[in-house]
This record gives C-alpha cells, sequence and structure tokens, in this order.
C-alpha cells in the first residue's frame, strides 16, 4: 500500500511511468505462480531473477509482431487497411507500434524496416523519402521514450536502407536502434560501408551476423537488446541466471558443475516453464489480443530465453588469479560452465515453445543497472580485454556459439576508423566468419554510446547525473551503470 | 618451411587502416636511403638501430596467422622497403602461400619512395599486388632540397613503369605549401596517366608535424581551404583524388 501511496506521489516519475509502475503494483499483488521454497530462496539470493517480469503475467515478454503480414492483409481490429503509399504506411505503422504490447510497454521491436518501406518509395525522390522518414523518426524517438525499441535492416542492399542509414546519421538519436544483418554473399561491401561508417558517427546500427543466425529460426528479428527471436512470434519470458552468485556459494568447482548448477537450472526452467503455461493457459493473450487473433503472431512461434550473466566472474572464482578473457585457465573453466548449461538447455522439456524444438534457449543477458561487478552475459570485463582485437573477437566467437537468443560484443572504435569503415568491415567479416554472431561499436568521441546494449547520449548522462528531467526512460537506467560498469574504460581499438 | 631469408625490421603493426585498402597488416622495415625533412619516423632511417631487429620469413609468417581472417592483406612499408627487396620475394611468396592454405585471399602492398628501380625486381613483382608509391616532388631542386637526394629520375621511371604494369596502387603526395610542387607533380602525372591511358588513385597527405625533427618541426598544417585547392586542381588535370 504505501509503495503504491509513494508511487502515485511520487516526483521523480513521470504520468506515463507511474500508470506502468502502479500497473506493476497491482499485478503483483497476486500469487498466481507455484513457486517451490527452494526456488524462492535462489531468487530471494539474486542467483534467479526474473527481471521484474511481474507475478502474473499477461502478455509475452517479448513481441515480434509479422508486420509485413500486417501491411499486406491490414488490421482489422485497428480498423487499418492495407497501407497504399508511404504516407499511409508510417502512420499504419505508427498506429500499429502503439498497440504491441511488451515487458516495457513499448514495442521492442519495429520489423525490417527497409524492406517494409521499399516497395513504397518508388517514384519518390530522396529528398522527398528523408524528409518523411526524419518525421517518423522524431515521432519515435519522442514517443517511445526507451530505447530498448530495435528496427532492422538487410540483409539486402536497398535504397531504403540507405536512406534510413543517412537520415539515422543526420537525427544523432537513440531511437529507433538499428541493427544490420550482414551476410557477405547478399549484403555488397558498400552498403556494410555505409552501415559501419553510420555506426561510427552515431553508434547505430549494430551488425548481425546474418548466415549464422538464420539457422536459429527461420525467419527473426533483432529485438530489445539484442535478442534474436523469431518473426510473428517472439519471447514469453526472460529469466536470468546470475552465475557469480550461484558460483559464491561454493570454493569446490566439481560441487558447482554436478549440484548447485543444475539445481538452479533446474529451478529457473520450471520457474519459467511455469510462467509460459499461465500466459498461455490462463491470461488470456493468445485467445483475445488482436496480434493473435489476425495473425500477426502464432502461438508456436514463442520461445523461452534462459539467461546467463557474469560467465566471467565464475569462471574467475574458480580459477583463482586468472582472468577470463586473456588466462586459458579461466576460459577453460567458463568452457566447462557452458558446457553443463547448454548440455541441461538441450535436455529439458519446455511447454508450448514447438519453434525451438520445446527446449529452452539460452541468451546472453545483457545485465541491469543494480548489477555490481557482474559483467554482461559471456563478455570479458572492461578493463579484461585482450590487448589484441583479434584475440577479442577469437575469445567470443568460441562463447558465442552457445548462445542462440542474443550475444553481442561493444567495441568502441578509434575516431580514425571512420577514415576507413572497410578496414572495420574486413574486421567484422573475419570475426563473422569465425562464429561472432553480433557486433555493435561506437567511436570514442561518438556522444552517442552503448550502454550494455541500448544507446544513451553521454550529454543526456551528464544532464541526468545533474538533476535535469530527461526524456528517456534509459538515459535514468544508463547513467548508474556507465559509471558503475566503468564503461568509459572499455578498450578503444585503433584502427 | 624453409623461410629462412631475413628482414631488418622496425616494428610490425597487426591491425592498420591507413597502409592501404582494407585492414591490413603492416610491416615497417628499418633503414632508408634518403632523408626528408617531413619525415614521421626519422628513427627508422639509420640502416643500423638498436631498436630494430632481425626476423626470418618464417618468424612473419607465424605472426602474420593468427591474424589472417581479419586481414585483406599484408604492407610492407619503411624506411625504405625495397633496399630489402631481395628478402621480400621469398616473404611475399610465403603470404601467398598462406593465403592459399587458410583459403583466404590476401593482398601484398609495398609502401615505397620509388628510389629503386621496380623493373630490377621481376620476382618480387610478380608476387607483389601493387605498390604506394611517393612521389615527394617533381622538380629535381625541390627533391633534393626535400630529400637531400641528388635526382627523383628513377622515381618518375617508376610512376610509369608501375602504371604500365598495373601495380601502382596509388600515387601519394605529402601536400606541404611552399616546400612541395604538387601542382607540378599532379601536372606530370596527368601526362604520364594520359600517355599510357591507365589511371591511378591519388593521395593527397596533408603535413603533420606529429614525430617530426629539425627544421619541419614546426610548420603550420596545410588548412582545409589548401586541400581542397589541391583537390580541385587536380580534378582539373582529370585526376581522382582524396585527402587525408
Ligand atoms: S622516404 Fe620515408 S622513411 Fe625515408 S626519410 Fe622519407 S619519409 Fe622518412
Amino acid at each position: 500500500m504505501s509503495d503504491i501511496y509513494s508511487i502515485v506521489t511520487s516526483r521523480q516519475l513521470s504520468y506515463e511511468q507511474k500508470v506502468v509502475a502502479l500497473a506493476h503494483a497491482a499485478e503483483d499483488t497476486l500469487q498466481v505462480l507455484n513457486i517451490p521454497e527452494q526456488t524462492r530462496r535462489y531468487m530471494e539470493q539474486g542467483v534467479i531473477c526474473n527481471l521484474n517480469e511481474g507475478n502474473a503475467p499477461y502478455r509475452p515478454r517479448y513481441i515480434m509482431p509479422d508486420y509485413a503480414k500486417a501491411v499486406r492483409q491490414g488490421v482489422k481490429f485497428l480498423e487499418l487497411d492495407p497501407p497504399q503509399d508511404l504516407d499511409e504506411l508510417l502512420t499504419f505503422l505508427q498506429v500499429l507500434y502503439r498497440h504491441v504490447p511488451s515487458i516495457t510497454t513499448y514495442p521492442v521491436f519495429l520489423g525490417d524496416l527497409d524492406q517494409l518501406i521499399e516497395p513504397f518509395i518508388d517514384g519518390l525522390s530522396d529528398e522527398v523519402v528523408k524528409k518523411k522518414l526524419r518525421n517518423f523518426f522524431i515521432y519515435l524517438d519522442r514517443t517511445i521514450t526507451d530505447s530498448f525499441c530495435h528496427a532492422n535492416l538487410g540483409p539486402k542492399d536497398t535504397r531504403a536502407g540507405r536512406l534510413i542509414l543517412d537520415v539515422d546519421r543526420q537525427l544523432e538519436q537513440a531511437v529507433p536502434n538499428l541493427t544490420l544483418k550482414y551476410d557477405p554473399a547478399q549484403t555488397p561491401d558498400e552498403f556494410a560501408e555505409q552501415a559501419i561508417l553510420t555506426s561510427l558517427c552515431v553508434a547505430n546500427p549494430a551488425i548481425c551476423n546474418d548466415v549464422l543466425n538464420s539457422r536459429t529460426y527461420d525467419r527473426y528479428g533483432i529485438s530489445s537488446c539484442y535478442n534474436i527471436l523469431p518473426i510473428g512470434g517472439g519471447s514469453y519470458t526472460l529469466t536470468r541466471l546470475v552465475l557469480p552468485r550461484l558460483a559464491q556459494m561454493t570454493e569446490d568447482k566439481e560441487q558447482f558443475l554436478r549440484q548447485l548448477l543444475p539445481d538452479a537450472m533446474r529451478c529457473m526452467a520450471d520457474y519459467m516453464s511455469e510462467r509460459i503455461c499461465f500466459i498461455v493457459e490462463k491470461s488470456g493473450f493468445f485467445e483475445s489480443h488482436f496480434l493473435a487473433t489476425e495473425g500477426l503472431v502464432e502461438r508456436d512461434r514463442f520461445v523461452a530465453m534462459f539467461g546467463l550473466v557474469g560467465l566471467a566472474e565464475a569462471a574467475n572464482h574458480f580459477a583463482p588469479g586468472k582472468k577470463y578473457g586473456t588466462d586459458p585457465e579461466a576460459d577453460e573453466v567458463a568452457e566447462q560452465i557452458m558446457e553443463v548449461i547448454s548440455g541441461f538447455a538441450a535436455q529439458y522439456e519446455c511447454p508450448y515453445c514447438e519453434i525451438a524444438n520445446h527446449r529452452l534457449l539460452l541468451h546472453a543477458q545483457v545485465g541491469i543497472d543494480t548489477d555490481h561487478g557482474i559483467t554482461s552475459g559471456i563478455r570479458i570485463p572492461v578493463g579484461d580485454e585482450p590487448a589484441s582485437i583479434y584475440d577479442h573477437l577469437r575469445h567470443s566467437s568460441r562463447f558465442h556459439r552457445y548462445i542462440p537468443t542474443g550475444c553481442s560484443d561493444i567495441l568502441p572504435f578509434d575516431i580514425t576508423g571512420k577514415q576507413n569503415p572497410a578496414a572495420v568491415l574486413d574486421i567484422v567479416k573475419g570475426a563473422f566468419q569465425l562464429g561472432q554472431k553480433y557486433i555493435a561499436f561506437y567511436a570514442s568521441d561518438s556522444d552517442l554510446v552503448r550502454i550494455t546494449g541500448y544507446l544513451v547520449k553521454r550529454s543526456e548522462i551528464e544532464k541526468w547525473n545533474s538533476g535535469q528531467a530527461v526524456l528517456q526512460n534509459t538515459t535514468q537506467l544508463g547513467a548508474p551503470t556507465y559509471a558503475s560498469a566503468h564503461l568509459a574504460n572499455r578498450k578503444v581499438r585503433g584502427v | 618451411m624453409g623461410y629462412r631469408r631475413k628482414v631488418r625490421i622496425r616494428k610490425i603493426i597487426s591491425q592498420s587502416t591507413v597502409d592501404g585498402p582494407g585492414n591490413r597488416f603492416a610491416i615497417f622495415l628499418q633503414g632508408c636511403n634518403i632523408r626528408c625533412l617531413y619525415c614521421h619516423n626519422p628513427e627508422t632511417q639509420a640502416m643500423e638501430d638498436a631498436e630494430a631487429q632481425e626476423m626470418t620469413t618464417e618468424e612473419l609468417i607465424e605472426a602474420i596467422r593468427p591474424c589472417v581472417p581479419f586481414l585483406r592483406g599484408v604492407t610492407v612499408s619503411g624506411g625504405e622497403c625495397m633496399l630489402q627487396a631481395e628478402q621480400l620475394t621469398e616473404l611475399f611468396r610465403a603470404v601467398k602461400a598462406l593465403a592459399a592454405e587458410m583459403h583466404h585471399p590476401l593482398t601484398c602492398l609495398l609502401d615505397s619512395n620509388g628510389t629503386i628501380a621496380f623493373s630490377r625486381y621481376p620476382e618480387l613483382m610478380q608476387a607483389c599486388d601493387g605498390v604506394m608509391l611517393d612521389v615527394k616532388a617533381w622538380d629535381e631542386t625541390v627533391y633534393e632540397q626535400l630529400t637531400g637526394a641528388k635526382t627523383n629520375s628513377t622515381v618518375r621511371e617508376n610512376v610509369r613503369w608501375l602504371l604500365e604494369h598495373d601495380l601502382l596502387e596509388e600515387v601519394r603526395i605529402v601536400c606541404l605549401p611552399g616546400r612541395v610542387d604538387v601542382e607540378t607533380i599532379l601536372q606530370n602525372i596527368a601526362e604520364i596517366f594520359d600517355s599510357i591511358g591507365k589511371t591511378s588513385p591519388i593521395r593527397l597527405l596533408r603535413f603533420r608535424p606529429h614525430g617530426v625533427i629539425g627544421e619541419l618541426e614546426n610548420a603550420p598544417m596545410p588548412t582545409d581551404e589548401q586541400m581542397a585547392q589541391l583537390s580541385e586542381l587536380a580534378a582539373r588535370y582529370g585526376l581522382q583524388t582524396t585527402i587525408r
């Protein structure tokens, strides 16, 4: 009650933030999930963390509507006919985005934007298209005030894709996040280089290994913080295992690998299953929401993301004095941990996850603002990066192979990279060939920086730190993380 | 493998974006035969230096090997790389063998001051994919004042020879108003391009005092306008330039 009162009377929360917090508080008054004692204990210890998903899930966490299908068939519930020209398309999308539920209440996926737009720009000049896209992007940035929101480009080169990159570079804003799906066989170097140059100017787009990620599902998209999910579906839930907190419970690696880890994973998996069953069987989402009833998402295209965080610290715990990322002993321990985890995921039967063959899918969770001393997913801690960028990327590739639903590295590049995006592309090609799945970078002098995955403006962080109000929710998350995770000390890669 | 030739090296950089197209492994050799006033790396000029070291082709190949997936190629620079031309043939052949072994194409480029005739080393030029050629001045007096070398006739011949053999990767001109006869260089290069009917990209490098010692250590950098003017002038001769 006092919680709710403090939400209602808060001076720090905006009106919209209050509404969301109140909904959350209401949801949390329910106790509808069966959570065994041991699982509760793990949750209290912070070993299993549900990332504030709420006690009674009434929608999947991440929803990836099939926008192409919506554009083809219209949306009856919203009284939207199939758009006939670019203006109609952009209005159509704005309206539809507004009605896509998610954990943040904002849409986390905006679709393959270049492919959606391309058929509507024939006969329009670049200038005309760019002006419309500018307005569209400004609308998105100012109304989706949370940068866990993602649009995709590529892998094919399109005029729309190039114009989107142009506009993105001019606007320098945090929303939408963009990712280029890159496949050397389909994406011409010139288009990829334009994307990289844009990224070195405005930290956007990130580059995703289309060849490897296409193997996970028939059609995938990138949403939120680098979640790789099926289009026309999404993810019911993302719960994470905070590995260092579990590792702290013992000094004995064998006990960790054979007892603690399997026990915690079993508890977490059962908890996720419980959530999934509630969404599917009780919440009514799939029977009543228009996205489901009109076929823009299909129930059997949803997965369950089994999140991991802090592999580095867990490995270092069992390899005293050694460092994950540079010492083979620590990397070896990390590999043993990953083998146990992926072995578990491969045999656990998860309900309602047809597209994943009824299996849990691993996810390298990027962390939250209250994590201290816990490195994102399977990344190397800031400050421990290998001296050579090649060794860094080779290391990532070794661990990315375990993770189907999203893992990434973020590399700040020296500003000279701007003069030779082709060289950065060579590095990306090499990394992807070795098995790296996803790379994001920004130039060391850029105002926009990537925090754990989302973008924040350094200038906005300064504003927030000096006590001023800021529009983006993610600035509030990013400001403490930028400081506590020492992101300013990320190893800058000279090119 | 038996790659035993030795090269005198000043340093190696496994990731360079300024030594030719794409991301390259750059090898800087010790020793130069001229003395440019604007030299950024005067420590590489002496033929011997305590910080230089000998490396065999084999050692170099093993240093390149782990970088291969990320590379577009290898560039040998200096000092003056052609002073060790004999040894480089083996290196370039070994790089090509490495590329074949790893199924990853690699180009081999030379970055040279052009004082030694490439035509004298046909085997090396067969293994080499191109030369980035410094044309420091066209007029002999200007050249001598800038480099201490009596003549640049070989440099001029090299422009022609490399172009004819499709090996002129790019022409580099360091622009320093009052010291370098950029206009004359551009005009003469354009004439050679016309007479042969081929072209090559021209890179106009802005003089930077970084690392320079002696007379020019405080010389001002050319302004953006001066660089733009030179680029326009080049365009009038029909030359494609990039500025750095
Ligand atoms: S040719 Fe190059 S290394 Fe030799 S003196 Fe001139 S600038 Fe220096």
